[in-house]
């Protein structure tokens, strides 16, 4: 109903057109966004068969640092007629470029899962977003197998080895940030979020306690979400330039074992994550619109209830003697 | 919040297609019915039920809070989260089909008549379709013609209160039509003077713009458009006793096979001394069945209902070039000869092989014949009247592209208006918007 998706649907619709069997090549040049200053490029700049698909994304450089080319490669170097271009030679201004060579593609058709192939494509840039996140996932898993469990911590609190784990960061939009810790037996995930309206601001409050009540209620299996409106959470405090904006919020999600136990669930994990802030903004923004039609409707109501009051006039007295406020008369001109 | 990177959003909501794109294509990212589906539960018994009651309260208890608790606990049970529930466009078609949506249009004549539907088809064609944050980036929407100040206010409303955008921009369709035809090698000096015949599905405008503004008086209606050309080849069709006369096939066939043909009888004549004029088209059914239609006259027949309006309807009578004359005839003086050098089609229906020159050629005859009696009776030489029709590759979406255009020029988010300055001025400052100067 409210979900979004992924995938970016554009992308999926023109990489289905054209990994179409019978597609008859024209000359494209497409731009397309995403979400957090992502944009994407669509384009044949040399020949008809040969597509270039580039991406930028603003926190290239930190993804750069968490080994996303590493991860790019394992993800479409599968397969053959996709060539990887590390720093999008071809396209100044973006970050990276598949290159796909319809030419070859044709002559390895049948032997491709197409669907899966334009699916992997549309969610390049969760993959992207992915680097970081899997990096922290492998340190959690090589911390849990190294730590022993503290059987007088009971509360889960953070042992003195993990809290000196050094903290991903992912500046990922200009004065908000991504902060990711791994420890031994969780990962905790930060978002620093700015609202540049102020109403937004108690949205976001009433939203977020929903998170932590409806957890309470049914979801047991969802990861523990904190939010903290004016304070810095302790895990990032070190890292934190301005710790009295107080207009950032921080919001934690904290991931347990179940999380991140299969491949699956890591991913899942994931791609959820990365999403939260649009997600997040997203539902703020249609509360708003519920609530202006709501306001509409009972704008509405009053109006009709004012128009009740209006007496009919009829006729005859429309005619008759009429008086101003000051008492004259007057006599209507018919 | 905008950065420099991020393409503005154009979206042009039209009364029967909306079209949503960034700046910098040639083509929108997505064109679909501007239709919602809405659950039927929430959207049938809103309006009726609780207002009586409460007002029959008021009288007795005679204070207004009591009123507005016991309303808003019924508004609430009533309606509950169903309110969330909706579709948009391909995808309100298709839940429409099923017994527990209705679908509706918001938009009608062009402009928005449901703002609560508009603002709930917005929010999912902005986050779900384009997939962007309306924080970071600037916005083109388009108005019809003639739009009232009003709308423009609560479109503001909506924009800025809803989706704190960064910048707005508000076009007026006929212009960017306008815009979007310099593309044309005809066009050389990038005027935003010009008469722009607006044909989509529902009805066809005739609009003339002055230096960018349009001049309401003169504006004239047709009520022949897509729709129309496309229920008169369905009639053909039936008539003949096509094995198919589906309202889809029609369209296709419009699409397809027809063409402006400068002389009827002429024409006739054409097909019946070359029966390789007439066309086949392969009707495709779902049991993979495939039917084969004739297409004969109605390739050149059904466009000649722009022109001779009395084939196809009995209370309209008047050709579209007349149409076009009596508008420029009824704005100022000084503009005309412009308004004829740089006549510019739009939309769909204007897409036919030829329609253009047969518009051009028709409008000559009728604006030659004006000078020829002037001169006689003035006894002096006339400079002449250039009539010049405009058609470029980019007709279907015209307004969509000229938006496009003017949104990519780096001057365009000077134009706009930002949330700044909507919270220091209020939503009447987009009452007025710079124009855009021609580049």
């Amino acid at each position: 109903m409210l979900q979004l998706e992924p995938q970016n649907p554009l992308i999926k619709e023109s990489f289905t057109t054209v990994l179409d069997k019978e597609y008859a090549p024209i000359s494209l040049d497409r731009i397309i966004t995403d979400f957090d200053f992502t944009s994407y490029k669509i384009s044949t700049p040399t020949s008809k068969t040969t597509i270039l698909f580039s991406i930028s994304i603003k926190c290239w450089k930190d993804l750069l640092n968490y080994g996303v080319l590493e991860l790019v490669h394992s993800r479409y170097s599968q397969y053959p007629f996709i060539t990887i271009d590390d720093r999008a030679t071809q396209d100044p201004g973006y970050d990276l470029s598949l290159i796909v060579d319809l030419q070859a593609y044709h002559q390895v058709i049948d032997s491709v899962n197409v669907d899966e192939l334009i699916e992997e494509l549309s969610l390049l840039k969760r993959n992207c977003f992915a680097a970081p996140f899997l990096q922290a996932f492998n340190r959690y898993q090589d911390l849990s197998q190294n730590v022993k469990i503290d059987p007088n911590n009971l509360y889960g609190e953070d042992s003195q080895i993990s809290s000196n784990e050094q903290v991903l960061k992912l500046d990922y939009r200009d004065a908000e940030s991504i902060y990711i810790k791994p420890s031994h037996d969780r990962v905790t995930v930060i978002f620093s979020t700015i609202f540049s309206d102020e109403i937004d601001k108690v949205f976001s409050k009433v939203f977020l306690q929903e998170f932590s009540d409806a957890r309470k209620r049914s979801i047991q299996k969802a990861p523990q979400v904190i939010n903290s409106h004016n304070e810095v959470p302790l895990e990032i405090k070190h890292l934190v330039h301005d710790p009295d904006n107080k207009d950032k919020v921080y919001i934690t999600f904290v991931l347990f074992p179940r999380h991140l136990n299969t491949e699956e669930h890591k991913w899942n994990s994931i791609t959820h994550i990365q999403l939260f802030r649009s997600y997040f903004h997203y539902h703020i923004k249609i509360v708003k619109c519920y609530l202006h039609q709501r306001m509409r409707f009972r704008v509405n109501t009053f109006t009709k209830i004012l128009n009740r009051a209006r007496r009919d006039v009829d006729e005859e007295e429309m005619r008759a003697e009429r008086k101003t406020a000051s008492g004259r008369r007057f006599e209507q001109r018919v | 919040m905008a950065s420099a990177q991020t393409p503005a959003v154009i979206m042009d909501n039209g009364t029967g297609l909306t079209k949503l794109g960034f700046a910098g294509n040639d083509s929108p990212s997505w064109v679909f019915p501007m239709a919602i589906a809405t659950s039927v539960a929430s959207s049938g018994n809103k309006p009726a039920a609780p207002t009586k009651p409460s007002f029959r309260a008021s009288t007795t208890a005679s204070s207004t809070s009591s009123i507005s608790g016991g309303n808003l606990s019924t508004g609430i049970n009533k309606r509950d989260m169903a309110d969330l529930d909706f579709f948009i466009g391909d995808e309100a078609l298709e839940a429409a089909k099923g017994p527990s949506y209705s679908l509706s249009y918001p938009i009608r004549h062009g402009q928005i008549e449901n703002w609560d539907q508009m603002e709930r088809f917005w929010e999912t064609s902005i986050f779900k379709y384009l997939k962007c944050e309306p924080e970071d980036h600037y916005f083109l929407l388009t108005e019809p013609p003639l739009n009232p100040p009003e709308n423009r206010e609560n479109t503001a409303e909506i924009m800025f209160e809803s989706f704190n955008c960064a910048g707005l921009y508000i076009a007026v369709q006929a212009v960017l039509a306008l815009a979007a035809s310099w593309t044309s090698s005809k066009v050389t000096d990038r005027s935003l003077t010009g008469t722009v015949i607006d044909s989509g599905d529902g009805v066809t405008h005739v609009i003339p713009v002055a230096e960018g503004y349009v001049i309401g008086s003169a504006i004239k209606n047709v009520p022949l458009a897509g729709r129309d050309i496309t229920s008169f080849i369905q009639t053909m069709l039936r008539e003949r006793g096509e094995k198919d006369t589906s309202l889809r096939t029609a369209e296709k066939i419009k699409q397809q096979f027809c063409y402006v043909c400068p002389d009827i009888v002429k024409e006739f004549n054409k097909f019946d001394s070359h029966p390789d004029m007439f066309a086949k088209y392969m009707v495709e059914t779902v049991s993979q069945r495939k039917i084969e239609v004739d297409v004969g006259y109605e390739r050149f027949l059904a466009p000649e209902i722009f022109f001779n309006p009395e084939i196809a309807s009995s209370d309209f009578l008047t050709p579209l070039p007349t149409i076009v004359d009596q508008c420029i005839q009824a704005s100022p003086i000084d503009v005309r000869k412009n308004l004829y050098k740089n006549i510019v089609l739009s939309g769909g229906s204007t897409m036919f092989k030829d329609f253009g020159r047969r518009l051009q050629r028709d409008l000559k005859g009728l604006v030659n014949e004006r000078v020829h009696s002037s001169e006689r009776r003035s006894g002096t030489k006339s400079s002449g009247v250039q009539v010049q029709v405009i058609s470029h590759k980019r007709q279907k979406n015209a307004v969509w592209f000229g938006g496009s255009l003017l949104a990519q020029t780096g001057e365009f988010r000077g134009y706009c208006h930002t949330k700044r300055d909507y919270e220091e001025y209020g939503p009447n400052i987009v009452r007025s918007f710079s124009l855009f100067n021609a580049v």
